[in-house]
């Protein structure tokens, strides 16, 4: 049976209840998985644009590192990654020695570096792929009204593929929501972090991790309907005609 | 960038006819390889202030690659090309065996002064009407939003389009777009506008529309080089004609001329298929 009782009693945990506290003290729970969404998905977002400019660059010297990253940070599992980051890197001296050591030791720090590099891989692919779709003709229309390079990007290219990125976009971000569950593996108390340690304190695993994955899937369900009333606006154009 | 004059639209109409306006677009000897194929052997062209010449010929003529010549969008291997006065500077790229701009930003002060008009209206599809228009009048040419807009409103009325500033390209109908496509490139207020077969991706029923704006922008005195399939327009609309034939100018003057009595035997054949 359901220990309904547990739940309620726990309930707060993942709401930053920790040992008593009131809720929301700490960041625990969903706190703690939204942040690392919010941050990772943000530094992410703002290293794969110009990342995907590099990897449709017609020079190789650009495009041939940015296309090693991208097949390398989605060839490898981000647990590797998160693992390699946080305890990997501390093995050298020069790493611990140097001023970033500070910010290495943190796994905070370390989840957000490996799901920042992790996202960024692939939304640099997903922008780079629409990128490479945009219309021939637009790009004419642009360089014939004598558009610069620079601002053809600016203005036509990039804006028109981040748009159209859109429903692709929509499903990395779903995908990085549940990827944050590893953050647990390196102390961190994210959602399943929360659920792991009643289950070490109770010795029930059933109800803690039932709540976290109701808490992922409330989640899930907000951002497909947030992504939803996105593409509505942003890609109306490419919708049929409105009445 | 300074405002760019029209001549009143009376005046400029009767004075192609004396061809005495200054010269707004000057084009010499055009060659043009794709491999070993040379599509253009030399093709000269030369607009006075209001012009409106035709470019008709079968396809594979090579009438849109020279058009496409005239703004850089395809690279010549060797000519010259002037728009109002201002030589564009050509050099050599080795690499790639054909002719590049010099200097990028003069390249793209030019095509300022050359709207272009596709045959596929080449719209920015994820933009509205007004933004398409008023996109490059802004980054581009630097005026005002303010202004901008109040030059969009003034090109869609002349083009004939009310109430379509929110739509986007795709929910409209193609002779729409065209039209749109066309007040885009008149909100450049520029010195020529090239028409790259603007009816050819019509639907019967919507060429008019289109043919009727173009016509309109004619009689207001406005430099136009036209590649077209409308012999129609060709004849009543253009105040000269160029055939080509195989990368070369067969025949041109004229249109009344030319079109009822073709010298050479290629035109002949040629307006036998066509004219209506």
């Amino acid at each position: 049976m359901i220990d309904f009782a547990l739940i309620a009693d726990k309930l707060p945990s993942f709401l930053g209840a920790t040992d008593g506290a009131p809720m929301m003290s700490t960041a625990d729970g969903l706190l703690m998985t939204l942040e690392l969404l919010a941050l990772s998905l943000f530094f992410g977002l703002a290293l794969s644009v110009p990342l995907a400019l590099g990897r449709v660059s017609k020079n190789k010297w650009i495009a041939r590192p940015v296309w090693l990253f991208t097949y390398v940070f989605r060839g490898t599992p981000m647990l590797v990654q998160l693992f390699i980051i946080y305890y990997g890197l501390s093995q050298f001296d020069w790493v611990r020695s140097s001023w970033a050591w500070e910010y290495l030791q943190s796994a905070y720090v370390c989840a957000i570096i490996a799901f920042t590099l992790n996202t960024s891989a692939y939304t640099t692919e997903i922008i780079a792929g629409q990128i490479r779709n945009t219309h021939w003709g637009e790009i004419e229309a642009a360089k014939a009204m004598g558009m610069s390079k620079w601002l053809m990007m600016r203005r036509i290219v990039v804006p028109s593929a981040l748009r159209r990125a859109l429903p692709a976009y929509s499903n990395e971000v779903i995908m990085m929501l549940q990827g944050t569950s590893i953050a647990g593996l390196v102390t961190l108390a994210d959602l399943t972090g929360v659920a792991r340690r009643i289950y070490a304190d109770t010795y029930q695993a059933f109800e803690p991790f039932l709540v976290a994955g109701a808490f992922y899937l409330t989640l899930t369900v907000l951002f497909v309907w947030l992504f939803k009333r996105a593409e509505k606006r942003w890609l109306a154009f490419l919708g049929p005609r409105k009445a | 960038m300074k405002p760019i004059e029209h001549p009143n639209a009376v005046a400029a109409a009767q004075s192609t006819l004396e061809k005495s306006g200054q010269i707004k677009l000057q084009v010499e000897d055009i060659h043009k390889c794709f491999g070993q194929h040379e599509v253009l052997k030399g093709v000269s062209l030369t607009a006075h202030a209001g012009d409106v010449i035709s470019i008709i010929g079968s396809s594979g003529s090579g009438k849109s690659t020279f058009l496409r010549c005239i703004n850089l969008l395809e690279s010549p291997n060797s000519g010259r090309i002037a728009v109002a006065g201002h030589e564009l500077k050509l050099v050599e790229d080795k690499k790639l065996g054909h002719l590049k701009a010099a200097d990028p930003k003069q390249l793209a002060m030019l095509r300022t002064k050359l709207a272009m008009v596709f045959q596929h209206f080449n719209l920015w599809a994820h933009m509205t009407v007004l933004e398409n228009i008023i996109e490059a009048p802004i980054h581009v040419l630097g005026i005002s939003k303010d202004e901008a807009i109040a030059r969009a409103r003034k090109y869609l009325d002349k083009v004939g389009l009310k109430g379509v500033e929110d739509k986007y390209p795709a929910h409209m109908s193609g002779g729409q777009q065209q039209r749109v496509a066309i007040a885009r490139a008149l909100a450049m207020e520029p010195e020529v506008m090239l028409f790259d077969e603007p009816t050819s991706a019509l639907d019967p029923e919507l060429v008019g529309e289109v043919l009727k704006v173009m016509q309109d922008l004619a009689r207001e005195g406005r430099t136009m080089v036209v590649v077209t399939h409308e012999m129609g327009f060709a004849r009543e609309v253009s105040n000269h004609v160029v055939f080509l034939h195989q990368g070369r100018i067969e025949e041109q003057g004229n249109p009344r001329e030319v079109l009822v009595n073709p010298k050479s035997e290629r035109l002949a054949q040629f307006l036998s298929g066509r004219l209506k």
